[in-house]
């Protein structure tokens, strides 16, 4: 392959190869299975949970208490606020607490509301993706916290979803030392299901490039299976269940 | 009604007290095994080493030996199990494939027997010792004999049953696998036996002498004195009928 | 890395080895039972297992049957996706589209997550070979990197090594003393990788289920390295067995319930990501270039086969492996491949076209059927073990001694008569050797069985022999049958009547 080959023709090229090799791999695979090519989707009697799973609800309370029991015994923490404005300050007491020098937060309207800028004037916050120039990731490498608001959740998992968008990113979530994630309690679910099956339902050109289920802090147990917090991403995550 | 005993190799050659303690058990409650004489081995040796051919020779002998029966009892959940493999290997013969899903269907390990068949939990033994008990692999996961042991010890009087722990975990005994990775066998069957002594239980039972004989040969060389028993043995002991 | 290394000799003498390091037996054995306790405990709080079980085999059954269709669809949608998808029918396919592309990029260095794929494509080296820098994030693929080893367990690949061995391979790699602290290893790890991640010109990732309806591919972790890898770099190559595929997100939620409990008994991994597609044009991080390859090298060749089409099922969460007696008594690099336990003892001969790998893999089980019982997709690897046995003697390479022994077997098993002879002529041959009723000499094939136990010695006389005696004896003092039994017995029969004796178990 020439280096000097501009991208979109190289990628072409490619192109042209793999829709050849597929022809063939495609055809590999009916022929041991010893039927013609399958065009038409096959009816699949077995798709998703059990029937018995699909009608599982618990109530809000439930779910509020099985959500943080479960996000707790893993070791994330959970704390109940009632309005937005608490959340703010529960952040704005945690970055003044641990000395936070850097914050990133998500650019997203509810997010802007809690005017933290006010709050610490002494922290340096970033809205992530707001300026075309900067280098977002290494912003978000350096913050000692990460600001998002999860857009479901699931309380039988104890899982928080994210996902990215142009004013959303990956590394908020990922790279600061804190992670904290703002849930609003009307978007906590019961099953896991409840965040997945919508994925099917959206169709695939409205997904997300990344959809992030959270379920705790960065664990490891790859030495002595000796559980180790923190290993590559935010070792410590709070969930703050608003409303 | 034909109620045959399958005896299994290690009952005939080795352990027939095993076979008899079944015999002499069944017969107090009223059932006369017959004993076709013509049986072999069900043939599992050479089926897990992949002979197969010569597993179905094996396996004919069996077939036409309870051809006539209408229920075959056996010592051994492992030999029971291996029944359930004939029509797999009769697949391509109608004769022999009818003759092998009748095997399956009407052959039972004792402890099945007893309590599927005659609906009998209590036998009335009594066995003032502290017993655990190990589950045979293909008896109690691939056979299904889980429920049945339990029931029947639970009803003996003056029997203390002591959990085993990893109870489920194989001894190692594996047929020829013990003689072909007789190393790694042998790891397997010293920490099942390591797990035997913390019970401190002075009688291990089992459903099937295969594995029992591969335990108490560690236990023997180790110079442990734990006694090694089929079920139908200590219930036969328990109830002291002559 | 030789990978080569692990893969001399036969299973029975590399298992040898393992035996005799007891720091290896202890690792292995305290770690699976705490994974198989773990998984034990999570499926009885989740409840109805066995369904879900069931369910888990009917997805993986219907979407291997439909593979082409699935796999066809995942293709396209990946494409309108924006993906570049490429196809390899084995290794030397796979290293070449991943070294045309690191070479277009010219690329420097790449950031790997774990992927059993590319260890058994042994990518690393191709790269390496190529002075690629190539890294390896996983904290545990990270040491035996290090190290300079394969990996022994499917999810957990550094479980034969201890904190001082892992403290020994991380000064080295820092250069200065490390204390064999498992939060400063960990933490010096962090630090180390964040450069390379934040450095790296292309991220390289497995893949644990691929969506064919909307083209995703889905990660399951706990590090959140794969996160890293499928956010900073800026071209990101995924690595995916073709039979990755799942139909919807709907199935995800069966696999996202079976996977991460038979892996390490947690309801969730810490992070489960879908990645749909590169980047959005206006987002501000995330890969600008994705590349997804599927690898067949030897899993066609199980489609079709009724005996092993069901190991394109497994979902490798390696719960097979923390229940296996075997494994956990010679750890995952007896087996000398990339897949170990009862799984790679089916798959490596399978993905060799079952003939590459006619060594004694297949005997290394007691075909307890523990890894069946354990699969949460309900692979029966126990009777595939027995399937590849009977290939090798139907192929003509089982051992000779075997064969006339089973032959002789036969002779014997055929006639009721033979074998009583052959039964009394043992009882004669055994009286030199018996005492106690027990033989304890180590020779011929009893050298390894009494290496552990004493034989026992063969009866006096045998059950047939004295079965004519008992049979009187029992016919004078049995009472008779009491009617509740014999109608009990008779209802039985009638109910098989009826069924027409399909067979199947009891009840």
């Amino acid at each position: 392959m020439n280096n000097s080959q501009s991208t979109p023709d190289w990628l072409q090229q490619l192109e042209e190869q793999s829709r050849i090799s597929q022809q063939a791999f495609m055809d590999n695979i009916s022929t041991r299975l010893r039927r013609p090519r399958m065009t038409e989707a096959p009816a699949h009697p077995y798709r998703g949970a059990p029937e018995f799973w699909s009608g599982f609800q618990w109530s809000e309370q439930q779910r509020i208490d099985k959500f943080t029991t479960h996000f707790q015994e893993v070791g994330g923490h959970v704390v109940r606020l009632q309005t937005m404005g608490e959340a703010a300050e529960f952040i704005a007491d945690h970055a003044m607490q641990m000395g936070a020098r850097y914050l990133v937060r998500q650019q997203q309207p509810e997010l802007a509301a809690l005017r933290l800028e006010e709050r610490l004037p002494d922290v340096q916050i970033s809205s992530w993706n707001s300026d075309p120039d900067e280098a977002w990731t290494a912003r978000a490498a350096e913050a000692d916290i990460g600001v998002v608001i999860a857009d479901g959740a699931a309380a039988y998992t104890g899982t928080v979803m994210v996902t990215s968008a142009a004013q959303q990113g990956r590394s908020v979530s990922l790279l600061p030392t804190v992670c904290i994630v703002i849930l609003p309690v009307d978007r906590l679910y019961t099953r896991l299901g409840e965040l997945l099956i919508p994925m099917d339902e959206i169709g695939r050109e409205n997904l997300p490039a990344g959809m992030h289920f959270i379920s705790g802090p960065s664990r490891s147990s790859d030495i002595e299976n000796d559980l180790t917090i923190g290993v590559h991403g935010p070792g410590i995550i709070y969930t703050l269940l608003v409303g | 009604m034909k109620v045959s005993l399958f005896i299994t190799c290690l009952s005939d050659a080795i352990y027939p007290r095993v076979g008899e303690a079944m015999v002499r058990l069944l017969a107090a409650h009223g059932v006369q095994l017959d004993f076709p004489p013509v049986q072999t081995c069900c043939g599992q040796p050479s089926y897990n080493s992949g002979y197969w051919e010569e597993t179905r020779t094996a396996a004919k002998t069996i077939l036409k030996a309870f051809e006539s029966s209408d229920f075959v009892v056996s010592p051994s959940g492992s030999c029971t199990y291996m029944v359930h493999h004939y029509p797999e290997l009769f697949k391509d013969d109608p004769h022999w494939l009818q003759l092998a899903h009748e095997l399956e269907a009407k052959t039972y390990e004792f402890t099945q027997f007893l309590v599927q068949v005659l609906g009998i939990t209590d036998v009335g033994a009594h066995f003032p010792y502290k017993v655990t008990y190990h589950p045979s692999c293909h008896g109690s996961r691939l056979l299904g004999v889980r429920e049945e042991p339990m029931t029947l010890l639970s009803q003996v009087r003056g029997l203390e049953l002591v959990p085993l722990p990893f109870a489920e975990d194989c001894c190692g005994f594996g047929g020829t696998f013990a003689v072909k990775m007789s190393d790694i066998s042998g790891a397997m069957v010293s920490e099942k036996v390591d797990h035997i002594k913390e019970t401190e239980a002075q009688v291990l039972v089992g459903l099937d002498m295969a594995c029992l004989m591969n335990i108490a040969g560690n236990l023997r060389h180790r110079g442990e004195q734990v006694r090694v028993m089929h079920l139908a043995e200590l219930l036969y002991e328990g109830v002291g009928v002559t | 890395m030789n990978p080569a290394q692990s893969t001399q000799g036969t299973v029975k003498e590399r298992a040898d080895v393992a035996l005799n390091n007891d720091f290896l037996r202890n690792a292995v054995k305290f770690t699976t039972e705490r994974l198989r306790s773990g998984k034990q405990a999570a499926a009885t709080e989740h409840g109805n297992w066995e369904e879900w079980r069931e369910r888990g085999r009917q997805i993986r059954l219907h979407t291997i049957a439909h593979l082409d269709y699935y796999l066809n669809t995942f293709v396209e949608n990946a494409r309108k996706n924006g993906v570049h998808v490429h196809f390899a029918p084995d290794t030397a396919a796979a290293t070449d589209i991943v070294m045309t592309i690191a070479r277009h990029k010219q690329a420097e260095s790449v950031v790997k997550s774990k992927s059993m794929v590319s260890e058994e494509l042994h990518i690393n080296r191709a790269l390496e070979l190529a002075g690629i820098e190539t890294i390896e994030s996983d904290l545990g693929e990270y040491i035996i990197q290090l190290a300079g080893e394969g990996p022994s367990h499917i999810v957990i690949p550094a479980i034969h090594k201890n904190r001082y061995q892992i403290a020994e391979l991380l000064s080295e790699d820092a250069g200065e003393e490390l204390p064999p602290d498992t939060t400063i290893l960990a933490g010096y790890v962090r630090r180390k990788l964040r450069e390379k991640f934040l450095g790296a010109d292309i991220g390289m990732t497995g893949c644990n289920f691929a969506i064919a309806e909307t083209g995703s591919m889905v990660l399951f972790e706990n590090e959140g390295n794969a996160r890293m890898v499928t956010t900073l770099p800026k071209t990101q190559i995924t690595l995916m067995g073709m039979e990755r595929i799942i139909p919807s997100w709907e199935d995800l939620e069966v696999m996202a319930t079976l996977l991460p409990r038979s892996a390490t008994g947690q309801r969730l991994t810490m992070y489960m990501s879908g990645i749909t597609g590169p980047k959005r044009t206006a987002d501000g991080d995330g890969p600008e270039e994705m590349h997804i390859i599927i690898v067949d090298n030897g899993r066609s060749e199980q489609l079709g086969d009724p005996e092993f089409q069901e190991l394109l099922n497994c979902i490798r969460c390696g719960a097979c492996l923390n229940v296996c007696p075997v494994y956990r008594h010679i750890g995952g690099h007896s087996y000398g491949g990339t897949y170990s336990g009862p799984i790679g003892a089916v798959l490596t001969p399978a993905l060799n076209r079952n003939v590459a790998e006619w060594d004694d893999i297949a005997n290394a089980s007691s075909l307890c059927g523990a890894c069946y019982e354990a699969c949460p997709v309900k692979i029966p690897l126990h009777d595939m073990l027995v399937y590849l046995r009977r290939r090798k003697v139907e192929r003509g390479h089982g051992n000779r001694w075997e064969s006339l022994g089973m032959k002789g077997f036969a002779v014997l098993m055929a006639n009721s008569k033979r074998l009583a002879l052959a039964l009394k002529m043992g009882r004669i041959a055994q009286k030199p050797v018996v005492h106690d009723k027990g033989i304890t000499i180590k020779m011929g094939p009893l050298k390894g069985w009494n290496t552990y136990r004493v034989a026992p010695s063969m009866a006096d006389h045998s059950f047939r022999e004295h079965w004519q005696e008992l049979s009187e004896e029992t016919r004078r003092t049995a009472p008779p049958m009491d009617a509740q039994t014999r109608d009990r017995m008779e209802q039985i029969l009638r109910q098989r009547r009826a069924s027409g004796i399909t067979g199947g178990q009891h009840e």
